[in-house]
């Protein structure tokens, strides 16, 4: 879709201007209903250039003239970016995240922020800092969105112009709204996309990625952002193999089936909808291979969390009202002003998240929590990779369940909100690439089936996701 | 550990490494107006990503190979975090699981070995400056790179832990890893005394190495007179005091964690080769070697090797002219020059052919020391052939009788107090008459000629 719409873009057979314009307005509708965009850039200035390469016969790149939101917790420079959180209120980077230049050097016209939760806390949305809406789902206004990636998948289902999103995933960020949303979310291999430019929940997790309406529309986006970047010394010198368009060709393909994610906990129609998607690729040639993957089904969540938040509560500790973002009336001793700042501008998850990564590794605890938590995650990367031996896909739902409305997660401890997270978290402690589709509905709310493929094997789940649709 | 001595001293030296750029952004290391080398990286601001200066880790491979250390195999980095208004992370990237170099020594004059125990690098934080009413912050010194070096409890007095420090910066200048001149050397230091049992007080702040006997008498004084707790105090330099800061229950917790932005960096024995192999022969070796092999004296020797480029430019003399003569021309001609200029040699027109050309018209009696001394000053200044500069100038040595006999009797006319004085005994008049007659022969009068002159004269 996206490609044919470029095509015609770069031959000028698309007013850019009118599309622009065109964008805008219908972004800033749905946002008065939905709640999806945070800062605005300026499209149309963008397109008015774009407009002229095209009259003058120079147009290149192959996001010619696509519109792209990027996800609040990815530096757009000159555009306020605040992951969502107060603290951050009237931060305008000054320089691109590397994703996003990528996306500008193809032609690509940044329409806006999109809400999330704040930095990343959370997988409904409802934590967004203080001060910033709540983002609401695009099928069922009473239910959320999912997130953190929440305004990112919103805003891809309702947009009816060429539309391509930059999201970002720490435990499931990306696949958790797009399945509650009914959009396709890419995550690809840790380190296969520059994190610079992104604002760090746990370095050692966070991914960018990619949501379109469909599979090869975010393909190509990640395609397009992924590689090297001597910018991110944790970034992957690995040629990058073109992603999209791959075939949806499966025969002989092993899809394993993992045991602990079809428990009596998932709501039965979302079982039913996946098993059948599953029992339609073996009709097409795929080989269905039941395994078991208890290191990661049960242990996954408490490594995620500690390691996240371990990591987290020393990100967030340069938020201070000191450089950038909010500040106060100067008073008190450099540390009394320190915590009134933080006391008052960041959300109550996002303190709870530096609380307990805090404990997790002061002296005396630190072994027994970090140290023990990165151990368990290599135990865990080694048991994908003895189960990635035997299949080449992994299948589950994304979600155990449809998306619930806002009174449903009031009822919900915080635990049990992490709890939500046990079907993505575990491919995202290790680092793995997954996708998320639209595949089916309950009761008129998506349900998503999430794909999952060994370390820089981003062609597979593709080759997968192709097959199905 | 068990102790016996009276005063127990371990260090804990920061000293910045003289990189071109900072240990993790491209930003230059010399800026002066404050907040001017800066960037998104030293500033800590969101999305901006650490990546590693490797000139800062061969430097302090560098260090840590020239004090014997061991490297480790991977370099990782932590997090070390707390909040102060200077730390734009509030965390500082430091080395904290594994140093990059690990057990190494320094041996002092008197034989005793003080152990190193580890050599890492980390990141410095801003500057806070004060003001009146406030305090401005400068980070134009955020991330340049540190290495930090702590010793083992092996001092036993503050003139030993002068003498560490001083040896270790006469190694860091050596390895052309430090600027001399420029570089600020901080140490911490951990001190006990036996009356007090040994209880441990930790001193922070001490900057130079002239600084640290200073601050450890100090503190023995006072912990010999006052109770002693675990604690930690700071220097105060100004005031010669050590003041309270926090008892050792309420230390903080810096709550470290691997540094997830930065990659394990491999350490290839061949790397750790390279590095070794651009060690030049450290001072002590040299002077040592120079002492057995070229006779020379023992003070020449060390302050010679004490300064590698003019210890390179001493090797190149020695090699074609006499080198205890060169030692000591060396020593107290172009050393001196240097210091009195406050210049490095190669800010000078000194060059080894023309010094060795100098020296040997002196060694072989063509001119006097004194001319000798006059031509070194010009040489520092500018190129030209000593040879050709006595001819032009006429200032070959003169030892003919006959030539010097009229100055001396003017010198015997023209002062009579001094040869009176000479007569009823004082041999220093004899020198003040020499004197004058190089004076009237504008210094090319060979002395020990002018000398039986006049001792023949005044009979």
């Amino acid at each position: 879709m996206i490609k044919q719409y470029v095509e015609s873009a770069k031959k000028g057979a698309v007013d850019l201007l009118e599309q622009a314009h065109k964008a805008l307005e219908e972004t800033q509708k749905i946002n008065k209903e939905y709640r999806y965009s945070a800062a605005f850039a300026d499209p149309v200035a963008q397109a008015e250039k774009l407009q002229q390469q095209a009259k003058d016969g120079k147009a290149k790149g192959r996001l010619f003239g696509v519109f792209v939101s990027v996800k609040d917790n990815i530096c757009v420079k000159g555009i306020e970016s605040t992951a969502s959180s107060a603290i951050l209120k009237g931060y305008k980077p000054v320089f691109n995240a590397t994703a996003v230049q990528k996306c500008i050097d193809e032609g690509a016209i940044i329409l806006c922020k999109t809400v999330q939760d704040e930095f990343g806390f959370g997988g409904f949305s409802v934590n967004t800092g203080k001060g910033i809406e709540k983002p609401l789902n695009p099928i069922d206004r009473k239910r959320t969105c999912g997130g953190s990636s929440g305004g990112a998948a919103g805003l891809t289902k309702k947009a009816t112009f060429p539309h391509l999103a930059l999201a970002e995933s720490t435990g499931g960020s990306i696949a958790n709204p797009a399945s509650f949303c009914g959009v396709a979310g890419l995550t690809p291999t840790y380190s296969r996309v520059s994190r610079y430019g992104l604002i760090d929940y746990a370095n050692s997790l966070d991914k960018i990625g990619t949501m379109a309406l469909n599979v090869n529309d975010a393909a190509l986006l990640l395609e397009i952002i992924s590689g090297h970047d001597p910018k991110d010394s944790t970034c992957s010198q690995l040629p990058v193999p073109s992603m999209a368009d791959v075939p949806g060709v499966i025969s002989g393909l092993r899809i394993g089936i993992v045991k602990e994610a079809f428990n009596e906990q998932m709501d039965n129609n979302v079982r039913k909808t996946i098993l059948e998607a599953v029992y339609k690729l073996e009709q097409i040639g795929a080989r269905r291979i039941e395994l078991s993957l208890p290191l990661s089904m049960n242990y996954g969540l408490s490594s995620y969390y500690t390691l996240a938040m371990t990591e987290a509560s020393t990100n967030l500790a340069k938020y201070c009202g000191l450089r950038y973002g909010a500040s106060e009336q100067l008073s008190g001793t450099y540390n009394e002003y320190f915590s009134r700042v933080r006391t008052s501008q960041l959300g109550d998850e996002a303190k709870r998240r530096i609380l307990l990564g805090t404990f997790a590794r002061m002296a005396g605890h630190r072994d027994a929590f970090y140290t023990k938590a990165a151990q368990v995650r290599t135990k865990i990367i080694q048991e994908y990779h003895m189960a990635f031996k035997n299949v080449d896909v992994l299948i589950t739902p994304t979600m155990p369940l449809v998306a619930p409305t806002f009174e449903e997660l009031k009822q919900l401890t915080p635990l049990q909100h992490y709890m939500m997270d046990i079907l993505t978290v575990p491919a995202n402690l290790a680092g793995l690439p997954h996708i998320s589709l639209p595949c089916g509905e309950s009761n008129k709310l998506p349900i998503g089936i999430m794909i999952t493929a060994n370390h820089f094997q981003e062609q597979k789940m593709l080759q997968v996701s192709n097959a199905l649709h | 550990m068990h102790f016996t001595e009276n005063v127990i001293i371990g260090l804990e030296i920061h000293v910045q490494l003289n990189t071109q750029t900072k240990l993790f952004c491209s930003c230059p290391t010399n800026a002066s107006e404050p907040n001017t080398a800066i960037c998104p990286t030293c500033l800590g601001h969101p999305g901006s990503k650490p990546v590693l200066n490797e000139k800062a880790l061969e430097f302090a491979a560098k260090l840590a190979l020239a004090l014997g250390c061991t490297i480790a195999p991977t370099v990782t980095f932590s997090r070390k975090t707390y909040f102060y208004p200077d730390l734009p992370k509030n965390f500082q990237t430091t080395q904290y699981e594994v140093p990059l170099g690990s057990n190494g020594a320094i041996v002092l004059d008197n034989g005793k070995v003080i152990h190193i125990q580890r050599v890492h690098v980390e990141e410095d934080p801003g500057a806070l400056i004060h003001e009146a009413a406030s305090v401005l912050i400068d980070y134009n010194r955020s991330g340049i790179p540190l290495c930090e070096i702590v010793t083992a409890p092996d001092m036993n007095s503050p003139a030993e832990a002068r003498e560490f420090l001083k040896k270790l910066l006469n190694i860091l200048g050596y390895l052309g890893v430090y600027d001399v001149n420029n570089g600020v050397v901080k140490a911490d230091a951990n001190i006990s005394i036996k009356e007090r049992n040994y209880t441990r007080v930790e001193l922070k702040n001490i900057t130079g190495f002239k600084e640290i006997e200073r601050a450890l008498q100090y503190e023995i004084e006072r912990q010999k007179q006052n109770e002693v707790k675990l604690e930690t105090r700071g220097w105060n330099a100004e005031k010669g005091v050590s003041i309270f800061m926090r008892s050792k229950e309420t230390e903080e917790d810096y709550g470290y964690i691997v540094e997830p932005d930065l990659p394990v960096f491999e350490i290839s024995s061949e790397w750790v080769r390279s590095v070794q192999q651009s060690i030049p022969e450290l001072a002590e070796q040299r002077a040592a070697r120079w002492i057995k092999d070229l006779s020379v004296d023992k003070d020449d020797a060390r302050i010679i090797a004490a300064n590698l480029d003019v210890a390179v430019l001493f090797e190149t003399i020695a090699k074609q002219c006499e080198p205890i003569f060169s030692a000591r021309w060396v020593r107290r001609e172009v050393l001196r020059i240097l210091n009195d200029e406050r210049k490095e040699l190669k800010e000078t027109a000194f060059e080894s052919s023309s010094l060795i050309k100098l020296f040997k018209l002196i060694l072989e009696k063509k001119i006097t020391d004194r001319i000798g001394q006059r031509i070194i000053e010009q040489l520092a200044t500018k190129k030209f052939l000593p040879a050709a500069y006595v001819k032009e100038n006429n200032l070959a040595m003169v030892a003919d009788e006959g030539a010097l006999k009229n100055a001396c009797k003017n010198a015997i006319k023209n002062n009579p107090k001094a040869v009176e004085d000479y007569k009823k005994g004082e041999e220093k008049s004899l020198m003040f008459l020499i004197g004058q007659v190089m004076r009237a022969t504008k210094g090319t009068a060979a002395p020990n000629v002018v000398k039986e002159l006049l001792k023949g004269l005044l009979k």
